[in-house]
């Protein structure tokens, strides 16, 4: 008697990041067994490109980590040269990025926050990067957040927040032809330089300030200060000892966009990767509809760490 | 035909720091970005220097004594760069325009432009 099985499938997320934080874990998926694997080159691109080519056609999908094919801000793509050459270098096995889900996973988590009162009107966020996440910055000004968007601070040194969403709109606009050519670890920290945290106190003063640390986690924790004493997190990627830094370091919550597996808060690129083998379609040939029916029926709401006891809701 | 291109690239250079300084939220950026910036026209041996400080953008015939920075191209690829005509990131790339200084520092520069020029 023949036994009536579907063959697991096979996602992997290449990351530009530090290899330190590479796992493998296997989960459900709309009654799917999905294994997944994020393997980091430490920064390599070449190295990184190699790998694309030797697992393309071997898995479902492929995510990359530590870098964007492009961001998305207010509907308009904005392709960043080296994401789009490491996605060109597979052929058969779609690639994503994590843009997908962060223009809505990210949204409706953050709108989840609302809901349980963790954001809510007049509360102060820092979001360390807001272009590569716009879901979320639009999210969080719909909540009537007081936002600093952290993007030139944190991306390019300048001291300076931006506070709208048409600042945002702005500077990726005019930075729409240098995101093709400037290489990328001039933008963003990948390989070992994401583990290296550097207290600078220009840096500092915008933890301290706000009531929420949002955005990516490895700016967040790269300049994260010893004290954030009542402060609130808003990220992903997180492992158990990320998780136990930002206790120790006196957060009163944490919580994470991409669903929890055993310790493990997965990239947005390998979520939505496994999504993409699972759909059998990448999903941007999906209605943002489609994808946050998807995303419900999935139960991916986000998960909240408390870590204190709340003394009830002050707004 | 040195002096003219001379000439230009001193006009150019002269409108970038006057862009710089008439752009309020640009000098707020830029407030704590005190740099020494030496620009060089290879070609027609002609130097100038660019003087970040406090926001505010001057500029000085010659060299200087020491730079945080040294920009190095012919004198028609760094006016067409001034002027804003081309981004600093096109011919960096095409290795006809050289920079020396820290990654931060290019990515400044390089952002100064962006700001003043890009639509």
């Amino acid at each position: 008697m023949s036994e009536n099985t579907i063959d697991p499938k096979n996602v992997i997320s290449i990351s530009l990041g530090s290899s330190s934080g590479d796992f493998s874990r296997t989960i459900i998926l709309n009654g799917l067994t999905v294994n997944l694997k994020r393997e980091g080159t430490n920064g390599d691109l070449e190295h990184a490109k190699e790998k694309v080519r030797l697992v393309d056609g071997c898995v479902d999908a492929i995510g990359l980590g530590g870098i964007d094919i492009c961001l998305r801000v207010r509907g308009e793509k904005f392709f960043i040269g080296e994401g789009l050459k490491l996605a060109e270098q597979a052929h058969v096995s779609p690639v994503v990025d994590g843009s997908g889900l962060k223009d809505t996973l990210e949204r409706s988590v953050t709108r989840n926050l609302v809901e349980a009162g963790l954001i809510y009107p007049g509360i102060k966020v820092l979001m360390v990067n807001a272009l590569d996440r716009f879901g979320m910055a639009e999210a969080l000004i719909e909540a009537g957040c007081i936002c600093q968007f952290g993007d030139l601070i944190f991306n390019l040194g300048i001291d300076y927040p931006l506070t709208t969403l048409n600042e945002l709109h702005e500077l990726a606009t005019k930075y729409r032809k240098r995101l093709l050519t400037t290489p990328f670890h001039m933008l963003y920290p990948t390989g070992s330089s994401q583990d290296e945290t550097i207290a600078n106190p220009n840096f500092a003063k915008y933890y301290l300030e706000n009531d929420v640390i949002a955005g990516d986690r490895h700016l967040i924790s790269k300049h994260l200060p010893n004290r954030i004493d009542g402060k609130g997190i808003l990220t992903n990627t997180t492992r158990e000892s990320v998780v136990k830094t930002f206790r120790d370091a006196g957060a009163t919550w944490l919580a994470t966009t991409t669903p929890e597996m055993e310790g493990v808060s997965g990239g947005t690129n390998l979520m939505e990767a496994a999504l993409t083998a699972v759909v059998g379609c990448r999903l941007e040939d999906l209605s943002v509809n489609e994808v946050t029916h998807l995303i419900e029926n999935l139960g991916w709401t986000g998960s909240i760490h408390p870590f204190t006891e709340r003394r009830g809701i002050e707004h | 035909m040195s002096t003219n291109l001379g000439e230009d690239l001193k006009d150019s250079l002269e409108k970038f720091a006057k862009d710089c300084n008439s752009n309020e939220r640009l000098m707020v950026m830029n407030k704590d970005w005190n740099r020494v910036i030496h620009v060089c026209a290879s070609d027609i041996k002609c130097d100038y220097t660019l003087v970040s400080k406090d926001g505010s953008i001057s500029l000085t015939p010659g060299k200087p004594s020491s730079a945080d920075m040294v920009v190095q191209s012919s004198a028609e690829i760094l006016t067409s760069v001034f002027y804003g005509e081309v981004s600093p990131n096109e011919p960096y790339n095409e290795g006809t325009l050289r920079v020396q200084g820290s990654e931060q520092d290019v990515l400044r520069l390089d952002f100064i432009t962006a700001m003043l020029w890009e639509e």
